[in-house]
C-alpha cells in the first residue's frame, strides 16, 4: 500500500516537472523556422531563422553566444547590449537604428524581440556585427546563408538547359570538387552532393521545368551543400561528365528507356545572329524591363496602371527587335509580378545583356501633360568625386556597378533621344539624371525611359496603340544598331 | 479515495509547474532590471520641443519646390524644383532648425506658382542628425502611400527635402530619408533611399552657388 502510495508520488512528481519544463521552453517551440547555417573560418553553426514581415530574421543570442561575446538583455529598457572588447552595441527593441560606439548605423529592418528571443534582420550581422567584432560577415542578397571572416567559400554557378532527350545541369565550382549523385527513381529527386563546404551558390535555384526535371534547388541547410532535382516520371538514368580540372561538370538526365548513343558533346554555345563590328559593342542579349508589376501597380490614371502599359510595351519591343536586330530579347517579367529593382538589373546582369531598357510612365496632376524622359545615373552616386575608381579598391559595392558604363549609358541614351525625337514628331525626350534604384547595379548600359501621363486619358491610348509602339520600337532598333556600329572619332 | 489522491497530486503537479514558471519569469525580469544600469544611456535622443526661442534671431532659407503646371511646369521643362523664400529662426540646435525647415516644406509654398513637394498628410516622426553630417529623417508611411508616382514626382519629392536641408544648413551634408521607421529601397518604386543623399541643384534653377549657404548663415 505505501510503495503504492510512492508510485503515485513519484509519477505526480514527474509529470509536474514535464509541466514546468513545458511551460519554460515551451514558447521557444512555437514558431515554424528554417535551418540557416553561418559558415565560420573552422566551423559552422545552423540557426532557426523565421520569415516576419517577408523578412528573414535571426536569432541574435544563439549567434553571438557562439561567438563567445557578452551581452546584456534589458527588458525594462528594451534594449540588448553586445560587447567586443571596447566595442558596444545597442539594438532597442522595434527600432531599426542600432549604436556602436555610439554612432548611429541604419537597418532596413527593425530588430525583434519575439517570444523571449531577440531576433534581428541580417543586416544586424553584415553591418552591425561586423563593425562590433571586426570580423565581415557576409552575406548574398535573398541566400539563406552568411559567410564569417575570412571564410574559404567559392562560387558555384549553375545552369540548365533543356537539349530535347537529355536536360543538362552545368555545374561550375572554380576549384576542383568531386561530385556524387543519388538518384532516388522512385522518389523522383536526385540529390548531387559536392564535397566541398561550403560553396557560395550565384542562384539558390533555376527555374528549369521540362519534361524531365520538375525542379533544381540548393540546400546547404545542415551545413552540407548539395543540389536536388526534382525529376519527372520520365526521367531516367544520370550522368555526371567532369570537366576542366573537376571544375565543372556536366550533370545529364536522360529520358527513361530512350536510345541514346552518348551525350551530346558539352559545346552547346548558341552563334550570335548578327555581325558583330566590334567585339565590344556587339548587342547580342537585350533586357528589358516592364517596369512595377503585382501589388506595385505604378503610378495609374483613369484609363490604365502602369504596370500594364509597361509590359504591354515591353512584349511589343521583345517582338520586334528579335526580328530586327536578331538579338536575344529577354523580359524581366513577363506577367504580373512584382520585382525589386535588384532582381530586374540582376536579370540584365545575369544574362551578360548588352543593353538594358526599363520602361516607366509618368504622372502629372494636369490632365492635359504629355511628355517624356530618359534617365540615367547621376555621376557622383553613391560617393566619390565622379571620376576615378569607386571606394573599396577592386571590391565593387553592387550599387555601384553602373559606374563600369557610364560612358556607354551617355551615348546609348543621346542615340535613343535622336532616334526617338525623330519617331514621335512633338514630344521632346530630355536625357535627365536620377539616382534610380533599377539602374544602380546594372553593370551594362542601362537607361530608364519613362513616357507619357498615365493621368492623360489619350496618352494612356496612344501607348497601347500598335503604331505607336512600333514607331519606338523602330526608334530602339535604330538607336542600338547605331550603338553598335564602331565609333569613327569626328570623321563621316 | 485511491482515485481522488491521484486526481489531488495531479492537480498539485500542475500547480507547482506553473507556480515553477512564474518564479522563472519573475526571476529574469528582475535580473535583467539589475542589469539596466548601464545601457541607461539611451543614444536616440530626439530634438526638444519647442524648436525655438524667442531669442533666436530670424534667418532667411531657401525652399525648393515644383514649379506649377504650365509652360514651365514639371512635364515640359527641366527644372524639377524652383526656390522660395522664407523665415526660420535660428535655434541652438541644428536638429531644430531642420525640423523647422521640414515643418515649411510640410505647409507647402506660399507662391500659388508652385505646388506642394509632400505628398498629403506627410509628416516627420523623428529627425537625428549624425555626427559625420548625415540628417537621418523619418516621414510617415503618407509620404509613399499619398505619393502620385513618376520617376519626376518622386525625384522633385525627394530633392525638395535634401535641397532644403543641405542648402540651408552646412551643418548637414546628407540626408537619409526613412519612411514608418524603417530603411525602404524606394520612395515610389524608382528613386533609391538606401544610401544617404546629397544635394543636387542640377534639377534647380539655383544656377551658382554665388550665395554660398555658410556666409548666409553667418550673418549677425
Ligand atoms: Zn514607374
Amino acid at each position: 500500500m505505501i510503495e503504492r502510495h510512492w508510485k503515485r508520488k513519484r509519477l505526480a512528481i514527474l509529470m509536474a516537472a514535464l509541466c514546468a519544463a513545458i511551460f519554460v521552453f515551451g514558447t521557444r517551440l512555437r514558431a515554424a523556422a528554417d535551418d540557416f547555417p553561418i559558415y565560420f573560418p573552422d566551423s559552422r553553426i545552423v540557426v532557426k531563422s523565421e520569415a516576419l514581415n517577408r523578412t528573414t530574421y535571426l536569432p541574435i543570442v544563439d549567434i553571438i553566444q557562439n561567438l563567445g561575446l557578452p551581452y546584456t538583455d534589458a527588458l525594462a529598457l528594451e534594449t540588448i547590449t553586445i560587447r567586443s572588447g571596447a566595442s558596444r552595441l545597442v539594438a532597442t527593441r522595434n527600432r531599426a537604428l542600432i549604436s556602436i560606439n555610439d554612432q548611429i548605423v541604419l537597418l532596413q529592418n527593425p530588430i525583434l524581440r519575439e517570444s523571449n528571443r531577440w531576433l534581428v534582420p541580417i543586416e544586424f550581422l553584415t553591418q552591425g556585427l561586423t563593425r562590433l567584432t571586426g570580423t565581415p560577415f557576409r552575406y548574398r542578397a535573398g541566400a539563406p546563408r552568411i559567410f564569417a571572416g575570412d571564410v574559404r567559400a567559392p562560387e558555384l554557378v549553375m545552369n540548365a538547359q533543356d537539349l530535347g532527350p537529355v536536360t543538362r545541369l552545368t555545374i561550375r565550382t572554380g576549384v576542383p570538387v568531386n561530385l556524387d549523385v543519388q538518384h532516388d527513381d522512385q522518389n523522383n529527386r536526385a540529390i548531387v552532393r559536392i564535397d566541398q563546404a561550403p560553396v557560395d551558390p550565384l542562384r539558390e535555384r533555376i527555374d528549369q521545368k521540362d519534361r524531365l526535371v520538375n525542379s533544381i534547388v540548393f540546400d546547404d541547410t545542415d551545413g552540407e551543400p548539395k543540389i536536388v532535382l526534382e525529376t519527372t516520371d520520365e526521367a531516367g538514368e544520370i550522368r555526371v561528365t567532369p570537366s576542366d580540372g573537376n571544375q565543372l561538370f556536366f550533370v545529364d538526365v536522360l529520358r527513361r528507356a530512350a536510345q541514346i548513343t552518348e551525350a551530346a558533346p558539352p559545346a552547346n554555345v548558341p552563334a550570335p545572329r548578327i555581325d558583330a563590328p566590334s567585339p565590344e559593342r556587339r548587342v547580342r542579349v537585350i533586357v528589358i524591363d516592364p517596369g512595377h508589376g503585382g501589388m506595385d501597380s505604378g503610378t495609374t490614371g483613369p484609363a490604365a496602371a502602369e504596370k500594364d502599359l509597361t509590359l504591354t510595351m515591353a512584349r511589343r519591343l521583345r517582338t520586334v527587335l528579335q526580328n530586327q536586330l536578331g538579338a536575344t530579347v529577354l523580359l524581366t517579367r513577363d506577367s504580373d509580378i512584382a520585382l525589386d529593382n535588384e532582381a530586374r538589373s540582376a536579370v540584365a546582369n545575369n544574362n551578360q545583356a548588352n543593353v538594358f531598357v526599363s520602361l516607366h510612365v509618368g504622372y502629372s496632376a494636369n490632365k492635359t501633360d504629355s511628355g517624356a524622359s530618359l534617365f540615367i545615373m547621376p555621376d557622383n552616386f553613391g560617393g566619390g568625386a565622379g571620376t576615378g575608381e569607386p571606394p573599396g579598391g577592386m571590391f565593387l559595392p553592387w550599387y555601384l556597378g553602373y559606374r563600369t558604363n557610364r560612358q556607354a549609358s551617355s551615348r546609348i541614351a543621346a542615340l535613343f533621344q535622336e532616334e526617338l525625337t525623330k519617331a514621335v514628331p512633338g514630344w521632346r525626350f530630355p536625357v535627365r539624371k536620377a539616382p534610380l534604384g533599377v539602374l544602380a547595379s546594372a553593370t551594362m548600359p542601362a537607361i530608364v525611359l519613362e513616357m507619357g501621363n498615365v493621368n492623360n486619358s489619350t496618352n494612356s491610348q496612344t501607348l497601347m496603340d500598335n503604331a505607336f509602339q512600333s514607331r519606338i520600337a523602330s526608334a530602339l532598333v535604330s538607336a542600338i544598331q547605331r550603338f553598335s556600329e564602331p565609333q569613327t572619332p569626328a570623321a563621316n | 479515495m485511491a482515485k481522488r489522491i491521484k486526481a489531488g497530486l495531479i492537480a498539485l503537479g500542475i500547480g507547482s509547474a506553473v507556480a515553477f514558471g512564474f518564479f522563472v519569469d519573475v526571476v529574469g525580469r528582475i535580473q535583467s532590471m539589475v542589469n539596466d544600469t548601464e545601457t541607461a544611456d539611451n543614444p536616440f535622443t530626439p530634438p526638444v520641443e519647442p524648436l525655438y526661442a524667442p531669442t533666436d534671431p530670424p534667418m532667411t532659407v531657401k525652399l525648393f519646390f515644383p514649379p506649377g503646371a504650365g509652360p514651365a511646369g514639371p512635364a515640359a521643362g527641366d527644372v524639377l524644383l524652383t526656390t522660395e523664400d522664407q523665415t526660420i529662426f535660428q535655434s541652438a540646435e541644428l536638429a531644430n532648425r531642420a525640423l523647422q525647415i521640414l515643418q515649411k516644406l510640410q505647409e507647402g509654398p506660399a507662391s500659388p506658382d508652385m505646388l506642394p513637394a509632400l505628398p498629403e498628410n506627410t509628416r516627420v516622426e523623428e529627425l537625428f542628425i549624425s555626427e559625420d553630417g548625415i540628417a537621418i529623417i523619418d516621414f510617415t508611411n503618407t509620404i509613399s502611400t499619398n505619393h502620385p508616382g513618376g520617376i519626376l514626382n518622386e525625384q522633385a519629392t525627394i530633392y525638395s527635402v535634401v535641397n532644403s536641408i543641405t542648402y540651408n544648413l552646412p551643418g548637414i551634408q546628407q540626408v537619409k530619408i526613412l519612411i514608418g521607421g524603417t530603411e525602404k529601397e524606394t520612395l515610389a518604386g524608382h528613386c533609391m533611399l538606401l544610401l544617404p543623399l546629397a544635394m543636387d541643384l542640377s534639377i534647380t534653377d539655383v544656377t551658382s552657388p554665388a550665395e554660398p549657404p555658410v556666409q548666409q548663415l553667418l550673418q549677425p
